[in-house]
């Protein structure tokens, strides 16, 4: 299991596409961070439909770009396997291991740490943003705590609405007191992307109906029937990011226990690996 | 010594194709296996099936006694040169090699040994994706010979090698079967399955003919080329006189190509034939089958094209219209009366 463990990770990083995902990360957040927190009009404030700079909204707006990382993680989960059959090495792989769920779980395992890194990624570059605008001074509130919340606020409300109520917490402590959620979670989206991509098994439709499940159709479901919704993977991982909402009042979705989400994501990850591993994986390659 | 049985082999798709039918057969260590049959015959199905790639209907085939994916680290035992076998784009020939390497706990240095072989070492640190087809397939053939194993299955190997790859490619594979071989046996089993006949008659010393998922024969290529049906072929201007004395005698004559062929015998009966009738001859020779001739009378000449003379004008056979007459031309030496090969 090593040596296959081993083999999974050298194929991640000796193909571009890889290091492709990690660079897309940084740079939608960064330049989308930026762009959401320098927007004109935002430092007059006042006027209708424009958030003003240091507001909880805005706060929500330039870091919710974070949540980038979870979708990149479902998409690198997903080509992490169907990458094999886009490119037939999957003969080869099949050839020097025939046990078919044991590539699963070596992948599910490289996907798993591959996630974490674009989690850990985004919590840093977050921590860079954040910095950046405090040093930057664009506006009094801008204090290091400030952004520290705000960063933990968007984490949270981006997807139940919650809105800031100012408490006082160091910095650092706001910051690493959501890191593991997200770490965690974007790690547990990898390995959802991955057993999405072995069920599905064709590169563009896995991705598509990843992203759509997750963008689209679990905010519908969680509108209509909120007890549904918060047991979907895209909710489990928020739950699991919110680890500590009870600092911020108001929200208005329903979320899982932190450990619920996390159980609940791998529930989907392994249930979504086996299914594909005993079904389509385990199909004729010709 | 290594074993390879396929007993009752059978694969469908779906409900009405049956790919492989029941197939037995044994491969041989210490020489080439030739695994022959027209497009469709079901060889790359039965390969694959014996690498573990395809799963069997029914019947097996087994290495030693096991299952393909039963073998423990089955790069160390079975090297395979498949065609439809992938290359990430982007990755370089010696990662793609580093990659099995890694899964079968081999050396790094082993990786260079392998493409050194093929002749790939320059090119080992650039992306597969601007490999030519040739390049692709020694690329292939580096990753099949990693873990030295004793038994290479390749399908269709001479695919986009040129002329010199094909060459080097015969005398390594008849030299890698061959050793450790002994006259009590041993050495290893190299399969390979190939269309292209004249090809294979140089390099195989088994055959295993296939047709529409069928054993149609199996056994050494000389005991079935000697078993095999001998012609010969004359010129004459007295064509319809030889034709017509031939009938007489019973024997099965017909002309082609400006040329009397008769099947099943050889110049010794002919000729006497021709000296009683005072007929007048330019030029006769005579043959034993060759393997193509061999195939296309076993697998009743279905799909085959290869290695025909160009038709006249307008005079085109469709893909499917059916068998060609055996072609003995290439075997004849003109002039060489009685003269076998």
């Amino acid at each position: 299991m090593t040596r296959l463990l081993n083999a999974e990770i050298r194929k991640l990083w000796t193909i571009w596409s890889t290091l492709v995902i990690f660079a897309i990360l940084v740079v939608i957040d960064l330049a989308f961070g930026f762009g959401l927190a320098l927007a004109p009009g935002g430092r007059h404030g006042g006027t209708a439909g424009i958030v003003p700079h240091g507001s909880s909204q805005w706060f929500v707006n330039v870091f919710s770009v974070l949540d980038v990382s979870r979708l990149l993680a479902l998409v690198l989960g997903v080509l992490i396997i169907t990458g094999e059959y886009r490119h037939k090495t999957v003969t080869p792989t099949f050839l020097a291991e025939p046990r078919r769920g044991r590539i699963v779980m070596a992948k599910s395992g490289v996907g798993f740490g591959a996630g974490v890194l674009l989690g850990a990624l985004t919590m840093l570059t977050g921590l860079v943003l954040g910095l950046v605008l405090v040093s930057m001074k664009i506006h009094s509130c801008l204090t290091p705590v400030g952004v520290a919340q705000g960063m933990s606020l968007a984490v949270c409300s981006a997807h139940h609405g919650a809105y800031y109520v100012a408490t006082t917490h160091n910095m650092w402590h706001e910051w690493s007191r959501i890191a593991p959620g997200v770490v965690l979670g974007t790690g547990l989206f990898a390995i959802y992307g991955l057993g999405l991509g072995a069920l599905l098994k064709n590169q563009i439709v896995a991705i598509v109906v990843g992203l759509v499940f997750t963008l689209v159709v679990e905010s519908i479901i969680g509108a209509i029937w909120p007890t549904i919704g918060e047991y979907l993977p895209g909710q489990a991982a928020t739950a699991l990011e919110d680890a500590a909402r009870t600092n911020f009042g108001g929200g208005t979705t329903q979320l899982l226990p932190w450990w619920g989400g996390a159980i609940m994501l791998l529930i989907y990850g392994i249930a979504l690996a086996f299914l594909g591993t005993s079904t389509t994986l385990r199909s004729d390659i010709t | 010594m290594p074993t390879i049985q396929a007993r009752g082999l059978t694969k469908r798709f779906g409900a009405d194709v049956v790919a492989v039918d029941h197939l037995d057969f044994d491969a041989l260590p210490g020489g080439v296996t030739g695994f022959l049959g027209p497009n469709g015959a079901g060889k790359t199905t039965t390969l694959r099936m014996l690498l573990g790639l395809v799963t069997p209907t029914s019947g097996s085939v087994l290495i030693d006694g096991h299952r393909y994916r039963d073998l423990p680290n089955p790069t160390m035992r079975v090297g395979a040169v498949l065609e439809a076998s992938g290359f990430h784009p982007a990755r370089t020939a010696r990662n793609h090699l580093k990659l099995i390497a890694k899964v079968a706990g081999l050396p790094f240095s082993r990786v260079d040994e392998c493409l050194d072989l093929v002749g790939l070492s320059e090119a080992g640190d650039r992306a597969v994706g601007g490999f030519s087809m040739g390049m692709r397939q020694r690329l292939e053939l580096a990753r099949a010979m990693l873990g030295k194993p004793d038994i290479l299955v390749l399908d269709e190997p001479a695919n986009g090698l040129d002329p010199q790859g094909i060459a080097w490619l015969r005398d390594f594979l008849k030299l890698y079967a061959s050793e450790g071989a002994t006259q009590h046996g041993g050495g290893r089993i190299v399969i390979v399955s190939s269309h292209l006949l004249s090809e294979a008659q140089l390099i195989v010393d088994d055959v295993i003919v296939l047709t529409a998922g069928r054993l149609a024969a199996q056994g050494r290529l000389q005991d079935l080329l000697a078993g095999s049906k001998r012609s010969v072929r004359v010129r004459t201007p007295d064509a319809a006189r030889l034709v017509q004395a031939l009938h007489d005698a019973k024997l099965p004559a017909l002309e082609r190509d400006g040329y009397v062929v008769c099947e099943g015998v050889t110049p010794e009966t002919v000729a006497p034939i021709m000296v009683e009738n005072r007929i007048a001859v330019y030029e006769m020779g005579s043959s034993t089958e060759s393997l193509e001739s061999l195939f296309f009378a076993l697998t009743g000449g279905e799909g085959m094209q290869i290695g025909q003379a160009a038709p006249q004008t307008g005079d085109y056979r469709r893909f499917n219209d059916g068998p060609q007459a055996p072609p003995a031309a290439p075997s004849h030496s003109p002039g060489s009366v009685g003269g076998q090969r």
